[in-house]
């Protein structure tokens, strides 16, 4: 348990609607400022909602995906060495590509994106690829830190994508899943439901062992993970959060942490009225009263939901924000919801008094996971 | 660690005709075929189900394609500048099956859906494997699915792994 316990994040990249790279992300979360603008990626005529956060002038997703890898990796001080025996875990979502509009070459779809990707970046080692919707990522760090922790593996490359387009899109303004008056509102009274945005991610996790061989720096370690099903509805949460109680559960055990020492829930919520009040209700299942005194903040309300990168992006958000030693802002918020009674960081950043906090994802399926993030 | 096969199963088998369809998924054989393979290999073992809670019963989806036949029809329709229906929202994502036989069976361990890069069934194995060794599930119903190019329903395959004896 010891070794897991060091696992590290030792590089990171992230795009998204708050700009390119990991300054850019902590800077937006933390000055809190909603990304939602009119989409003029693509033609919207019809759609109930029009708005999402976006990043202009971006490219393909195999592009991007490139992009993120590589400078993750230099961020991690990778040589071509190092490189060759990296794996890399693709989080995206699988199916034909909608952009470019009108046709273009997009590259390869999954899973041979994942190949593709691991060509041009210089990564040698075996490849995998998650369509586990909105627990996609975090999935694959929980896969990677399970393989770096039994030995495996030493090094894993996690690279996560969801641009916006126009097929989740119209799928997501038929499901009536927008919320309505264009701003993403978790845990608040009067939430209408989540906005997209872009997020384009990746994170080089190794081994303590390998990462003190080179020297390599530490963004934050990765204590604990949990991975939980509800058993419950094809699309719907657990009203209870089971699963997710579970996630955060096992990933406290893992962590050999107790409840106590989790300062900062970064929060799956969505805006969704069912699906907040079903988070609220699995932290209150693990922390019982304290589940009141705990920050807590979805960032989702500043960049959007990210789908099959949102785990990934948030992580680099909740591992900058421990870093940093300042939590973001819950934007959005216009008042308590009495299904909601949490600790919900609103109006400015608060001051980071803990070592350890948590990053939770939830998905249709009833998929539910937890990474316990360590400060540096 | 080597998970046991405790069952498995195929659709179609000698006799098989299309899978029964599934409330709340329309269009594509995909979802029905899913469910049809696992049904049947849980009930080799469990009878009518479902199991108990706190089985800890992973669902591990690999499909390279996923939901063919559906992604094909929401690109169609959104390219032409058409408006698609509620339902493929929900189903937009391989989960929603997964998440479908978990909640008939009581299946809470975790749900995770791949795309294989190499071998399907290695890589679904590996998979359980890894979740069984990490204790996230206790054991691991794995669905080997491919629809042919054209969208219809090709062949299933489900797994169910775990500690004890062949049956």
């Amino acid at each position: 348990m010891a070794e897991r316990e060091h696992l590290r994040i030792t590089g990171v990249h992230a795009l998204s609607a708050l700009g390119r790279g990991a300054d850019a992300l902590l800077a937006g979360v933390l000055a809190g400022t909603p990304a939602f603008t009119p989409v003029r990626r693509f033609d919207t005529t019809g759609r109930r909602v029009t708005v999402a956060a976006t990043l202009p002038e971006v490219g393909t997703l195999a592009d991007e995906l490139t992009d993120a890898v590589d400078r993750a990796c230099r961020a991690a001080g990778l040589d071509g060495a190092h490189r060759a025996g990296a794996a890399l875990f693709l989080a995206t979502h699988g199916g034909p590509h909608s952009l470019p509009a009108g046709g273009g070459d997009a590259g390869p779809e999954v899973p041979a994106l994942a190949g593709h990707l691991a060509r041009r970046c210089g990564l040698g080692g075996r490849t995998r690829v998650y369509t586990t919707a909105c627990v996609s990522a975090s999935t694959a760090v929980a896969d990677a830190a399970t393989l770096i922790g039994r030995g495996d593996l030493e090094r894993v490359v996690v690279a996560a994508g969801y641009l916006v387009e126009p097929d989740q899109y119209a799928l997501f303004d038929a499901g009536r899943a927008f919320a309505a008056d264009g701003a993403v509102r978790p845990f608040s009274a009067g939430r209408q439901g989540l906005l997209l945005g872009d997020g384009v991610v990746a994170v080089v996790l190794e081994s303590a062992h390998a990462a003190t061989a080179r020297g390599a720096p530490t963004v934050a370690t990765v204590a604990g993970w949990g991975r939980a099903g509800d058993a419950y509805h094809p699309c719907q949460p657990h009203p209870q959060g089971h699963g997710l109680a579970r996630a955060v559960e096992a990933a406290l055990r893992r962590a050999g942490l107790p409840a106590g020492a989790v300062g900062y829930v970064n929060a799956n919520a969505t805006g969704t009225g069912y699906s907040d009040a079903s988070e609220a209700a699995a932290l209150g299942r693990v922390f019982g009263a304290a589940a009141g005194r705990i920050p807590v903040s979805s960032t989702k309300a500043v960049h959007g939901h990210a789908l099959e990168a949102s785990g990934l992006l948030e992580l680099v958000v909740t591992a900058l924000a421990l870093g940093h030693g300042k939590l973001p802002v819950n934007a959005g918020w216009l008042g308590p919801d009495e299904s909601c009674p949490l600790d919900v960081v609103t109006d400015a950043p608060r001051p980071a008094t803990t070592a350890h906090a948590l990053t939770l994802n939830a998905a249709f399926g009833g998929a539910n996971t937890a990474l316990l993030v360590g400060a540096p | 660690m080597t998970a046991a096969v405790l069952a498995e199963a195929r659709w179609p088998e000698a006799g098989d005709g299309p899978p029964p369809a599934v409330p709340g998924f329309v269009h594509s054989g995909f979802a029905p075929l899913v469910v049809a393979v696992a049904d049947r290999c849980l009930r080799a073992r469990y009878g009518d189900g479902p199991l108990p809670a706190g089985n800890r019963t992973a669902v591990v989806l690999v499909s390279a394609s996923g939901d063919r036949a559906s992604a094909g029809h929401v690109r169609a329709t959104v390219a032409a500048g058409g408006r698609v229906g509620p339902l493929f929202f929900f189903q937009s994502v391989p989960n929603s099956v997964a998440g479908h036989v978990a909640a008939r069976w009581g299946l809470d361990g975790p749900v995770v859906c791949l795309s294989p890069t190499g071998d399907p069934r290695a890589e679904g194995m590996a998979e359980a494997d890894l979740l069984l060794y990490d204790g996230d599930a206790a054991q691991a119903l794995l669905v080997l699915i491919e629809q042919a190019p054209d969208g219809t329903p090709g062949e299933a395959t489900a797994v169910l792994l775990g500690e004890g004896t062949r049956q």
